[in-house]
């Protein structure tokens, strides 16, 4: 059956790689996002922002499924997600996901990380598994800390490490949920630039984030999110220029400042 | 920017820290020699009673009336009571490989190289077979031995060792239901783990040993000695559950979540991302329980068994011996510190094997 799917999949190449139409989700009763309407195209670059409590976070962590929503429908990759289980699997395999506090498994090296899922998911052989893990940590840079744990390396490594461990399993989009939030100032950039080649190479890319010149340089698409609603959205000159709404140019003018 | 490294300053050497520490004023001074003192004194008569003035073998027991010391004596005469209860004098040598069989199936599963399912399961297994066909007999020309007549070492060792191997994965599977997403397995698993932390030991115990055989239909009682040791791991795993979900606990949700969006099952998160982390949580909690577990044999006394404590009481229980229990005890809190101990250090090496890498 699922392999079904996948060829279905492959053979009609979907022009959205995410559609959110009519969004909503509460927490108990706060209506954390409301009536959502978002396409996300293949290879195209989004950037998100707004806010502490806009419900950004909550926009992408809805798209892997971390959170439900109540009502409204969600699309990724031509597979709607509903509450079937054999869904939301095929879905997460495909789309990958970076979060803040980079969530990097402790108790295993960097290596391991990098290979635990593939050989649980893509029942790849320890061998191939490793052969791509270090592809993957060549290309994040770091490649001479595959044996060591976690806890050894800074948070710029690990957030590399995290963004090399979702890329191992060859996802078709990549979330960020505030990569470099949680990062000390000085590595804010090896982080970035990790991302810019990313996009470079055509990765579907979803980022929450406040970095503004990032924004500026890789976004085809600027998102401004207050009090759970999608205010603003344009190209990044238009958006950074000339915002129309108000509670954007007041935003901008509060981030900007610094 | 300073442009040199000084080296650190060099450490403060024995001599210096222990003068002081221990003499750096005359009340010190004072204090440190009444208790140095004191302990010597000590340490001297514990050697004295024990090594010097004692007396070791069976025939020396007349010696022991005039000895200062302990008359070792009683273990010498009556060490094969202590070891083996009512097992058939003849068959001793059976008890000894099964108990040797058990500890060695018990030492083998705190080896790494054998952590993983299959071969767990094939040691297990092997080991406790060995152990049946050896205690019960009944195969290959050996006699018939039933539960009632074991006892001993043998018996203490098998109690703590079937009641870990069952309790263990009913405490994880309790630990799991207990955090469960659907509230009405929550709700249930919860109320089981109360009710069950809520009786003591010894009720459990004369439950299953008494009560049960008039509830349960005569093909699911089997031997006394099961039922036993089945309420004894529902109690254990009620106690260690709540340890592992501590463990659990303490885990960042974040954890979870990046196993969800690489597409990991809840089984691939739970046996890979979520235990392992638990355990390293809270091993000493969970080492604790083992060690409170294998002490805790010794309450099945109360329902007919001779484990090794009962076995000792047999021991001095007789004629001229009834004057030397403080031997026997003593004799047995050492074979149970023995294990305790292996137990403790056994946790102490987990504990830094686990803690690689987390600073």
């Amino acid at each position: 059956m699922a392999e079904q799917h996948n060829n279905q999949r492959d053979n009609q190449e979907v022009d959205e790689a995410v559609t959110m139409i009519n969004v909503n989700k509460w927490f108990d009763d706060f209506h954390v996002l409301k009536n959502i309407n978002l396409d996300v195209g293949n290879r195209e670059k989004v950037v998100v922002c707004g806010p502490s409590g806009s419900g950004k976070s909550t926009l992408i962590r809805c798209i892997c499924k971390l959170e439900d929503h109540q009502k409204g429908t969600i699309n990724v990759l031509g597979t709607e997600l509903n509450d079937d289980v054999a869904n939301i699997d095929e879905i997460r395999r495909e789309v990958g996901m970076v979060f803040q506090q980079f969530n990097l498994f402790p108790h295993m090296t960097v290596l391991e990380n990098c290979t635990l899922a593939q050989m649980l998911v893509r029942k790849k052989s320890r061998k191939e598994a490793e052969a791509v893990a270090m592809q993957f940590l060549e290309k994040v840079r770091i490649p001479e800390q595959a044996v060591k744990y976690p806890g050894e390396l800074s948070g710029g490594q690990q957030q590399r490490v995290a963004i090399a461990r979702s890329l191992c399993m060859n996802p078709k989009i990549m979330l960020f949920d505030e990569p470099t939030s949680a990062l000390d100032p000085e590595m804010i950039s090896e982080v970035l630039d990790v991302m810019v080649a990313l996009a470079e190479e055509g990765m579907t890319m979803v980022c929450v984030t406040h970095e503004m010149g990032f924004a500026r340089r890789v976004a085809d698409r600027v998102i401004f999110m207050d009090q759970g609603e999608i205010v603003e959205q344009n190209s990044p000159q238009e958006f950074f220029d000339n915002p129309v709404n108000e509670r954007t140019q007041l935003f901008l003018s509060q981030i900007l400042q610094h | 920017m300073s442009e040199t490294a000084y080296p650190a300053p060099p450490q403060t050497p024995f001599a210096t820290s222990v003068r002081k520490s221990l003499f750096s004023s005359p009340l010190d001074c004072l204090v440190t020699v009444v208790c140095a003192v004191l302990l010597c004194l000590l340490l001297y008569h514990l050697v004295d009673w024990a090594f010097l003035s004692s007396i070791w073998t069976e025939e020396d027991e007349p010696l022991c009336k005039e000895a200062s010391g302990a008359c070792w004596s009683v273990i010498d005469a009556r060490h094969r009571i202590i070891f083996f209860g009512l097992f058939p004098f003849e068959e001793h040598w059976r008890s000894t490989v099964a108990c040797i069989v058990m500890i060695a199936t018990i030492v083998a599963s705190c080896v790494p190289w054998f952590w993983s399912g299959l071969k767990l399961s094939v040691l297990w297994i092997t080991g406790f077979a060995i152990f049946y066909l050896l205690m019960h007999g009944g195969l290959f020309g050996l006699s018939v031995i039933t539960p009632e007549r074991w006892g001993g070492l043998a018996l203490t060792i098998f109690i703590f060792a079937a009641v870990s191997l069952i309790g263990m994965p009913l405490s994880i599977v309790l630990a799991l239901g207990r955090r469960s997403r659907l509230p009405v397995i929550a709700r249930l698993v919860g109320l089981f783990i109360d009710f069950f932390r809520s009786l003591p030991l010894l009720t459990i115990l004369f439950t299953a040993a008494v009560i049960t055989p008039f509830l349960l239909p005569g093909w699911l009682q089997g031997d006394k000695l099961y039922r036993v040791i089945v309420g004894f791991a529902i109690f254990f795993a009620a106690y260690q559950a709540e340890n592992i979900r501590a463990g659990l606990q303490a885990i960042p949700a974040g954890q979870d979540e990046a196993g969800k969006t690489l597409g990991l099952n809840y089984m691939q998160r739970v046996t890979r991302i979520q235990l392992p982390q638990a355990f390293r949580n809270s091993l000493p909690a969970i080492v604790n329980q083992f060690v409170i577990t294998f002490k805790e044999t010794s309450i099945v006394t109360i329902v007919g068994f001779f484990e090794i404590l009962a076995s000792g009481s047999a021991a001095f229980g007789t004629g001229k011996w009834t004057h030397h229990y403080i031997e026997v005890y003593v004799f047995i809190g050492l074979i149970y510190f023995i294990f305790v101990f292996s137990l403790s250090r056994y946790g102490a090496y987990l504990e830094k094997k686990l803690r690689v890498g987390h600073g």
